[in-house]
């Protein structure tokens, strides 16, 4: 495939890179590494549901095991469409481990002491590695006042149940419906059987948990009131199933380990209800990012069909955004530096004034960069989708600009080459009168004085009046060459007397209004003469026997205008263009900027108009020198 | 005004046309040289120029009967000949000037022509070698007569006779060839001699041609030459106009 690295502009009909027909970057397709974690969790998920169920030592075994398989499986679909959604995100790995956790945590349903142990402290585990998801949701780590939730919540293990496990002959578990139903086997870590002060852990246990409940909760109701619009479409599900949760997690709190209340059918079922629900906040918050960028992506893409300017895309990138800061900014290959829409260098550090940017391009090649705010950076989906239809809506005009570009070049060479070509025809044709022309007449002189000297009615005089009649034939033909070449009339006296000449000269009806336009840069003054002469020509060859044709040639403040127009048959226009010959004319007068006009009809005649416009500079006097 | 036939022989102090030849370019210098010194004791070329100024200078020195010169020449390489027509025909009316080059267009006669015909000629360089032609238009200048090359009238006379509906097809061939031999200067005698024909069926031939053209005959040569010229070059741009 031809795709290497600096070729930008691959073959029309050929890849420009590796897309499968199911790209993984896209909806399905489903890898190997996939199918593995699909069958571990599977299989974690079946064993967790046969040791709760043979354990015999958990009180409501059918919940618990619904729980423990409908969290096991959540947490690793969920983990998968992380890590595919967001590959640059750990938060996947998270999902996933809290996943092993919950598996861990079925061991408490084990009648082994050790495994029960183990349960249980798998439980704990998977208890403070949810309040981990929530507290760094959408990233993977924690900062600032996150840190407080969760050493509250590690210290409600460490300070709370963990001198429990020690003093305690039963160990309680953190769920709150994965408790024994009275069998429960004995605790492997019981170290001294003090009642007492286990009951004081079990409050400062009961205390710390609550605390660190109502902060989860207060946290999240904080992040989700101070969330941008964009992150709140993140939160929003996050929140909704992760409230009840806290909230059950915190009541149980209360109730078990503060009043002694062994919790009901009714709370413990609501509090299972809540666990299925909570990990599925994860999988919704990004379905839901997708979504939301996939219809930006749509709502930019419909906004940009008409051409939008650069400012236009910026403004839409904000409302996309919900950014009212946010910036598109450009970046200079030559000079490697940032610019704004006006040109202004714009510095992008990652400390920027809180925000973010990210750059755009094709391959390696930056284009633009979107400069967002922080917690942005948290919906990649939607940055990337609004970045790359920015990148879209302005390669198309730089596509335009380019053509537009290639445009003007194109006419100016085709000047430039006009230029040349009429330049190198007058020279030619100077060259040809002062040169071997001059010679000739020179020597038609001489052999006019000869035949003087050879006298009359002899030999000699009648070889030298052939040979005067030869001379003279060759003469007019170098001239007629010469005048074909270029006309010394237009060079010496301009277009009105070159044109009227072609008027005299000319062997149909025509009718003519020339009026004196003045000198006119070179390139304009042979434009305008070649087309004239080449539409002229046109109603001779084409407009038949009986067509006259009109010239006029005149002068507008702005413009020198033409038109040959004839009342002869008449044709139907090509529909994509002209004739070769109605073409050279365009050309020719296309490269000195002018326009060409050319309006015909079967049985109408035809009309060509021509305009070229005068600049200031191309007054007379400034004729461009030989 | 005399007729320039009566006054072909009025001729400088010497009884030569005094001359003033102005041309850059000295192979066609040297031809023009030969030419008129093969005429003998009928001309004197008082100096040879190879430009505009000096021209100017040298009749300024010593004012010639006639001045042959160059259409094109330095300084500027375009109508320094007609200019010099232009400067004496205000300075030295009485000159007359006979403007050689190698332009068959008649745009550069009719320029001549602009400051008026009066003693003043366009000849082709290739026909200076001509004695009849050289001579015949020193003299007509000289006189205040005027001539036009023929071949530039056959130019335009042919391009009229090709174009249709043209006001020349209403003329009989032997008024067109009248007409043309009246472009080029040519006196009604010599018009006469050239076509076999008397004067008296010549002049016949003009009025009528005239007639035909809504041309006002004029009597005097040089200006009967400018109005057949300008009918040739320009007033039957009209195609339609008069059918």
């Amino acid at each position: 495939m031809n795709s290497s690295a600096v070729s930008r502009e691959p073959a029309f009909d050929q890849l420009d890179g590796d897309i499968e027909l199911r790209d993984p970057a896209f909806g399905g397709g489903v890898r190997n590494a996939d199918v593995v974690v699909i069958a571990v969790a599977l299989a974690a998920a079946s064993a967790a549901a046969a040791i709760v169920a043979t354990g015999g030592v958990t009180s409501d075994p059918t919940t618990v095991a619904t729980v423990l398989v409908a969290n096991i499986a959540t947490l690793a679909v969920g983990g998968l469409i992380w890590r595919r959604g967001r590959p640059a995100s750990s938060f996947g790995n998270l999902l996933l481990a809290e996943g092993v956790l919950v598996f861990v945590s079925s061991l408490s349903g084990s009648a082994n002491s050790g495994a029960h142990l183990i349960g249980m402290l798998g439980g704990w585990a998977a208890g403070l590695g949810a309040t981990w998801l929530l507290l760094s949701f959408p990233g993977s780590r924690l900062g600032g006042l996150t840190w407080i939730v969760m050493g509250l919540a590690v210290a409600t293990f460490l300070v709370g149940e963990l001198p429990l496990m020690l003093l305690s002959p039963k160990v309680v578990g953190v769920s709150g419906i994965a408790n024994c139903a009275g069998a429960c086997p004995a605790n492997a870590a019981l170290v001294v059987d003090a009642p007492n002060a286990a009951a004081a852990f079990r409050h400062v246990e009961g205390v710390l948990q609550a605390a660190w409940g109502l902060s989860l909760l207060f946290y999240l109701s904080a992040a989700f009131a101070w969330a941008s619009h964009a992150r709140r479409r993140l939160l929003l599900p996050v929140f909704a199933t992760s409230v009840p949760f806290v909230v059950a997690f915190a009541i149980n709190a209360v109730a078990f380990d503060l009043i002694g209340a062994p919790p009901s059918s009714t709370a413990r079922a609501i509090f299972a209800g809540a666990r299925i629900l909570f990990p599925l906040g994860f999988i919704a918050g990004l379905l839901f990012a997708r979504a939301y960028a996939g219809e930006a992506l749509a709502f930019m893409a419909s906004k940009l069909v008409g051409r939008p300017s650069v400012a236009t895309v910026e403004q839409l990138v904000r409302s996309v955004l919900d950014d009212p800061q946010a910036r598109l900014v450009f970046w200079l290959p030559r000079s490697e530096q940032f610019v704004d829409r006006h040109g202004t260098p714009v510095a992008l550090d990652p400390a920027y004034e809180r925000r973010r940017w990210r750059a755009f391009g094709h391959g390696d090649v930056r284009v633009l960069a979107v400069v967002h705010d922080v917690v942005l950076g948290e919906d990649p989906e939607l940055v990337t989708a609004v970045g790359a239809a920015s990148l879209l809506a302005l390669d198309n005009r730089r596509l335009e600009h380019d053509l537009l570009d290639s445009v003007d070049a194109l006419r100016a060479s085709q000047r430039r080459l006009v230029g040349a070509a009429s330049a190198e025809r007058r020279k030619i044709e100077r060259d040809l009168h002062d040169g071997v022309q001059q010679k000739l007449v020179a020597l038609r002189i001489r052999l006019e004085l000869a035949r003087d000297v050879a006298g009359e009615s002899n030999g000699l005089a009648d070889r030298l009046a052939e040979l005067a009649a030869d001379f003279d034939d060759a003469l007019d033909e170098l001239r007629a060459a010469a005048h074909g070449i270029y006309p010394p009339l237009l060079a010496d006296e301009g277009l009105e007397a070159a044109l009227r000449e072609v008027v005299r000269r000319w062997h149909a009806p025509l009718d003519a209004e020339l009026e004196d336009v003045g000198r006119l840069p070179e390139d304009r003054e042979t434009a305008i003469y070649y087309c004239c002469l080449e539409a002229l020509q046109n109603v001779a060859k084409h407009a038949g026997d009986d067509a006259v044709a009109s010239l006029r040639l005149w002068r507008d403040p702005k413009a020198v205008r033409f038109s040959v127009v004839d009342n002869g048959v008449g044709f139907l226009p090509h529909p994509d263009g002209k004739g070769a010959g109605l073409t050279n004319m365009a050309d020719r007068i296309g490269a000195v900027g002018g326009t060409l006009a050319v309006r015909s009809k079967p049985g109408e005649g035809t009309k060509i108009l021509g305009r070229v416009t005068i600049e200031a500079s191309d007054r007379a006097g400034d004729v461009v020198p030989v | 005004m005399s007729s320039p036939s009566e006054l072909a022989d009025r001729k400088g102090s010497k009884g030569a046309y005094r001359l003033v030849v102005a041309e850059d370019a000295y192979l066609v210098r040297e031809g023009i040289r030969s030419a008129l010194e093969r005429e003998g004791e009928e001309v004197e070329v008082l100096e040879y120029c190879p430009d505009l100024g000096s021209l100017l200078r040298a009749v300024e020195a010593a004012p010639p009967d006639v001045v042959i010169t160059d259409i094109r020449m330095p300084p500027t390489l375009t109508d320094e000949g007609i200019q010099a027509a232009a400067t004496l025909r205000e300075d030295h009316p009485e000159i007359g000037v006979v403007v050689i080059s190698q332009y068959v267009s008649p745009h550069y006669a009719l320029k001549l022509f602009e400051h008026g015909s009066a003693g003043r000629a366009y000849l082709l360089k290739e026909h200076i070698g001509h004695r009849i032609q050289l001579m015949e238009a020193i003299r007509e200048v000289a006189a205040g007569g005027s001539v036009v090359d023929p071949k530039v009238v056959d130019v335009l006379v042919e391009a009229r006779m090709r174009a249709k509906n043209s006001r020349l097809s209403r003329l009989s061939t032997r008024e067109r060839e009248v007409l043309a031999g009246v472009a080029t200067g040519a006196s009604n005698a010599a018009i006469a001699d050239s076509l076999f024909l008397t004067k008296r069926a010549v002049e016949k031939n003009i009025n009528s041609l005239f007639a035909k053209l809504d041309l006002t005959d004029d009597k005097t040569t040089s200006r009967r030459v400018r109005a057949a010229l300008l009918f040739l070059a320009d007033s039957d741009l009209g195609a339609g106009a008069d059918l």
